[in-house]
């Protein structure tokens, strides 16, 4: 009952958020500063969290390729595909849950808790609409470049990585990055980073609008937010890679 | 002028407000006073539509609040301000920014009349122009929330709304915040509504007094009439405080 309580809920919050806004301009003013917040707040641990990546899938891909009968090639293929397909896009909507995610939770949190929304609510601001859709407007827009941003510097670390620890040279990771490539899967992590931006932004933003409490519960709150974020993501990969894919 | 014909609220089955009734006069502090958990807080948000209430009517002049559409009551609350307890300024802004986002969201003043405006409200309440680049977080209690009652009185409401105004501050500033909305209630003929436990406020500005307790209205007069009430709750509630009672001789 619980479960369908929440659902319920989270479809009359998105009702209000998606009303037509007070004042455009003011809306466009906070969404530019929700970029800002949240988008490019967060390229240096995307870059970070890239490379690394890369570099690691690269040096595992060499580990189980290590039988000669295996092309170097497929290193470089290996690393591109998995970038694309699954870590570029969910796995670091994974973590973007986690950073922006509890960010958002605890923002609205504080902002409940503390009678901030009760007092744009009392001024006749349509709260959830002024707080929750320039988030969820800027994590939609940002996602797809984070994604691509992503991709880039997942394969400059393995690029980099790889010939460093001697496991594939430049030539054969260049080779196999260019091996098979399919123009389609980019389009499909595209669409599924929009997606997950779209539940990165709302759930949080669902849980932090509903605290009751204190500043205890805006900690659950996010918690819990990031623990749904993460199911609800990996859901929707599930149905976005069956529905996209096969 | 506020009118509420018999509130009635309940949460979960327990019934908060009992059929309520009075009105509330403009140009007069009217405060409402009461034990924790005597239903004021809840009597406060119901009156200016953070609550739902269950039955009765909530009379602003001639409109019933209650009957009114949502775009109606949207607009309507422009005519309402509202101080709560801990202040509620948005931290991410500073104090300028704060009085000035009413302005921005509701009306179509340029940045030269909004910013007049801004200093208009805030010298109203004493904030001297150095603190209007500080955020929430870097100014005193006091200060916040006078920038709060700043904030709820730029769009030049007709209703104040105060929830516990002085909680939480030394009894000199206390004084200084009842005085400055008593001051700004005389100078704006606004009806104003003051929630408070705080029987010093009670005799500063007590204009108009309404003592409710368990969810009923128990009495109403003015800060005069309440050591002689006569009411045995009321004198239970007040003479609580030794000073009172020394007051009254007890």
């Amino acid at each position: 009952m619980d479960f369908f309580f929440h659902i319920g809920r989270y479809f009359t919050l998105l009702k209000r958020v998606f009303a037509r806004p007070e004042k455009h301009k003011m809306y466009v003013r906070q969404l530019f500063h929700e970029i800002d917040t949240l988008g490019v707040n967060s390229v240096w641990i995307v870059i970070i969290i890239s490379v690394f990546i890369g570099g690691i899938m690269t040096i595992q891909f060499a580990y189980s390729m290590s039988n000669p009968i295996y092309p170097k090639d497929l290193i470089g293929f290996g690393t591109r595909d998995t970038l694309i397909l699954e870590f570029s896009s969910t796995m670091l909507a994974l973590i973007m849950a986690g950073k922006i995610g509890s960010n958002i939770t605890s923002e609205i949190g504080s902002m409940r808790v503390t009678k901030q929304i009760d007092s744009l609510e009392i001024m006749g601001v349509n709260s959830a609409s002024y707080l929750i859709l320039p988030k969820i407007v800027a994590v939609v827009l940002i996602f797809p470049f984070l994604f691509i941003m992503s991709v880039f510097f997942g394969i400059l670390g393995g690029l980099v990585t790889g010939p460093l620890a001697g496991v594939v040279t430049v030539p054969e990771f260049l080779q196999g990055l260019k091996f098979a490539f399919v123009p389609y899967y980019i389009t499909f992590s595209a669409i599924k980073s929009l997606v997950f931006g779209f539940l990165v932004a709302s759930v949080p933003a669902y849980f932090g609008y509903y605290v009751q409490g204190g500043a205890l519960e805006v900690g659950k709150a996010s918690t819990k937010a990031v623990v749904n974020t993460n199911i609800l993501v990996l859901f929707f990969d599930l149905i976005l890679t069956r529905l996209l894919l096969t | 002028m506020i009118r509420l014909n018999n509130i009635h609220k309940s949460f979960d089955g327990n019934e908060v407000l009992k059929g309520i009734s009075t009105v509330f006069e403009p140009g007069k502090t009217n405060l409402i006073i009461g034990r924790s958990g005597s239903g004021k807080t809840v009597l406060l948000k119901s009156i200016c539509g953070l609550f739902e209430i269950d039955k009765g009517e909530i009379w602003y002049n001639d409109r019933d609040f209650t009957q009114i559409t949502e775009k109606e009551r949207k607009k309507m609350r422009q005519e309402i301000g509202m101080v709560f307890q801990g202040g509620a300024l948005f931290d991410s802004i500073n104090v300028e920014g704060n009085v000035r986002f009413p302005l921005d969201m509701f009306t179509n003043m340029t940045s030269v009349e909004k910013q007049k405006r801004v200093e208009f409200c805030l010298d109203h309440v004493n904030i001297e122009k150095k603190a209007f680049r500080l955020s929430p977080s870097e100014i005193s209690g006091g200060m916040q929330k006078r920038v709060a009652i700043a904030r709820a009185i730029a769009l030049n409401p007709k209703y104040l709304f105060c929830d516990e105004p002085n909680s939480g501050l030394d009894p000199e500033t206390a004084t200084v915040i009842d005085k400055l909305i008593q001051a700004l209630t005389k100078e704006f003929q606004m009806t104003t509504i003051i929630n408070t436990h705080d029987m010093n406020s009670v005799i500063e500005i007590g204009e108009s007094v309404l003592f409710i307790s368990k969810g009923e209205k128990e009495w109403t007069g003015s800060k005069t009439e309440i050591l002689s009430s006569g009411n045995q709750k009321l004198e239970d509630f007040i003479f609580a405080n030794k000073l009172y009672a020394q007051m009254k001789g007890k």
